[in-house]
């Protein structure tokens, strides 16, 4: 143990052997210098304007300028009566569920699929590609690719003019969520396949080799082996999904709107509802109900998660 | 690409199926249609993103297929790279992005990491449920905390890119802590016992035992907090006033609006591949590490 020579004296305080009380506490010590400054910034940019918010839910307020009063509830009663919360509800919960099943359908016939396949890994990567691209970004290209103009159909239309069918308007207020929703599962799906994916290269190869045997269809491989055990990931994925469905943004705003003020109102999501009360072009600011409608968020993400987790509850397996 | 995954677990080679084991299945079939239709989709969508890029709104919409034509025969072949280049400030749009991510994720990592090790290391009673209560942050909308941010940032004039960088390292806190909690907790403990025989203080056991170690998620943090700081728009649509200080998504948000009243379609799309291609390389270059990451992060 030459190593014990060189050390200084002060980095062994008596009794520091192997897994000694004084090394244990040394450790502890440790804990706040190194977990105070993450969790002072989290408390400060996170947790405290989560409290604010709440707190100026209650209250009425234009914003810079004036003063937060007091006003109970009715920034929520006035909320949920008004059309522009009402479509921005409705939509979300369709990005939510819609999209949700769309993904999940579509992840899970992928690893169906996916396991045996030659260039695998390949589909893979391309199929994330869009995971990388900045929304605004993506918004903008789904844009040109659903442009209805006649002598300047976008990519959808002119595949579809080409095909002997008619150009639709899908960008109309009325096919928007449609669009958005197709879109959605097209831009998310190679995330939950890749996070899905990996699961499924945990499971010990002879499970497959077993059930190829026994002549076990692809479906039945799926159902009996493949489901069971990655269902703690496809929990933890369908949370992932409903908190970023949930938050939508960028994407929505770029592709349903004209430019950099908010889309018709039959294509907002609540976040272009808070968006839109809190710096929008459509009449003055209104940060209380903002405020409510960032609260309504939040609910409905805890809500929503919670129910999830209730339900994906399973005991685990263990291999 | 081939190489992914093959490194963390090496996958017994499977043996051949006996001949006849293996039927013919329409689900298999139907399955594998679809997902070689579904990659061929998302190749031609890069393909038409690049060659649109090149091309004049006329070409863009009468042949979206077609290699570009017009810009290489008059020989300007980047003519609406320039146009987007001077028309949207993307000059001083990508020294600030490179600037605020570089320096916004380095601070992140670095004040995430001595967290996590605290949250999964050192024995301290609660840190299982106190790990949890940074995870929720992950769930919380930025819509839901802008309000009062921008109240009290803007009465401390921080409504300027330095606010905007201690927003980007304060919000990507509970990712970051939540995926670099997963690695320190994959690390054995037998080498933190051996460096506190050796007489290694915990903060050199953390500093030149723990973090080496832990460097691939160190990586996959940085790129992963990277890609996301430099797609992020909402934040600097509110936080940015200057236009001498916006960042790229946030220019090219602005761009959008003056560029589609004008049509200048070819320049915008040559806007949307100069956001998107610097992503695109750094993805190519990284994929195994955000594919590994992400998986630890979702999958333990």
């Amino acid at each position: 143990m030459a190593t014990l020579t060189t050390t200084p004296p002060s980095a062994r305080a008596p009794g520091a052997r192997a897994d000694g009380g004084a090394h244990l506490r040394r450790k502890k010590r440790l804990f706040w210098p190194f977990a105070a400054p993450a969790l002072v910034l989290y408390l400060a940019f996170l947790v405290l304007p989560t409290l604010g918010t709440v707190v100026l839910s209650f209250t009425s307020w234009a914003g810079a300028g004036d003063t937060p009063k007091p006003n109970g509830v009715t920034n929520y009663t006035q909320m949920w009566a008004s059309d522009s919360f009402q479509y921005a509800f409705r939509n979300t919960l369709v990005y939510v569920f819609a999209g949700g099943v769309g993904t999940f359908a579509l992840a899970f016939l992928f690893t169906m699929v996916l396991r045996d396949m030659r260039g695998g890994k390949v589909v893979r990567a391309i199929l994330f590609f869009p995971n990388i691209v900045a929304p605004v970004a993506l918004g903008m290209f789904l844009g040109f690719v659903f442009k209805y103009q006649p002598g300047k159909q976008g990519l959808a239309n002119y595949v579809l003019e080409h095909a002997g069918a008619d150009a639709a308007k899908f960008l109309a207020p009325a096919n928007v969520t449609g669009v958005v929703t197709a879109s959605l599962i097209w831009a998310s799906s190679g995330f939950y396949i890749t996070i899905l994916m990996a699961a499924v290269d945990r499971i010990p190869p002879y499970l497959y080799e077993d059930a190829e045997l026994g002549g076990a269809s692809p479906w039945q491989k799926f159902r009996n082996i493949t489901l069971p055990m990655t269902w703690d990931v496809v929990g933890v994925a369908g949370v992932l999904w409903t908190i970023n469905a949930l938050k939508i943004f960028e994407l929505v705003f770029v592709l349903a709107g004209p430019g950099t003020y908010a889309p018709p109102n039959e294509a907002w999501t609540l976040g272009i509802y808070v968006f839109d009360r809190t710096f929008g072009s459509n009449g003055t600011p209104d940060f209380g109900a903002a405020c409510a409608c960032a609260v309504a968020m939040i609910a409905l993400v805890s809500i929503l998660v919670v129910l999830l987790r209730r339900v994906m509850r399973r005991d685990a397996i263990q291999f | 690409m081939t190489r992914s995954s093959s490194e963390v677990r090496r996958v017994p080679r499977k043996p051949k199926p006996a001949p006849g084991s293996r039927r013919f299945s329409p689900l298999r079939l139907l399955g594998s249609v679809l997902v070689w239709a579904f990659t061929a989709g998302n190749v031609l969508v890069l393909y038409w993103l690049l060659t649109a890029a090149f091309k004049t709104p006329v070409e863009i919409f009468t042949k979206p297929f077609a290699l570009p034509y017009q810009w290489f025969h008059v020989g300007k072949p980047f003519r609406n790279f320039v146009y987007a280049w001077n028309n949207a400030g993307f000059g001083d749009a990508v020294l600030t992005t490179v600037v605020l991510v570089g320096l916004a994720t380095v601070a992140t990592v670095a004040v995430s990491a001595p967290c996590a090790y605290a949250l999964t290391r050192l024995g301290v009673r609660g840190s299982g449920p106190l790990t949890n209560v940074v995870a929720i942050g992950m769930g919380v909308p930025f819509q839901t905390v802008i309000i009062p941010l921008f109240v009290t940032m803007s009465k401390a004039h921080l409504d300027n890119e330095y606010g905007l960088f201690l927003l980007y390292v304060a919000l990507s806190i509970p990712f970051t802590v939540f995926l670099l909690t997963g690695f320190f907790r994959s690390l054995p403990d037998e080498l933190e016992e051996a460096a506190s025989l050796d007489g290694a203080s915990p903060a050199r056991t953390f500093f030149s035992v723990m973090l080496p170690l832990a460097r691939g998620g160190l990586i996959t943090a940085l790129t992963l907090n990277a890609i996301g700081l430099w797609n992020e728009t909402l934040l600097a649509i509110v936080f940015l006033k200057d236009q001498a200080h916006f960042t790229l998504s946030r220019a090219l948000f602005t761009f959008y609006g003056a560029a589609s009243y004008q049509s200048e379609y070819g320049g915008l799309i040559a806007g949307v591949a100069i956001v998107v291609l610097p992503m695109l390389v750094l993805y190519l270059v990284l994929a195994r590490r955000i594919i590994t990451g992400l998986t630890l992060g979702a999958g333990k």
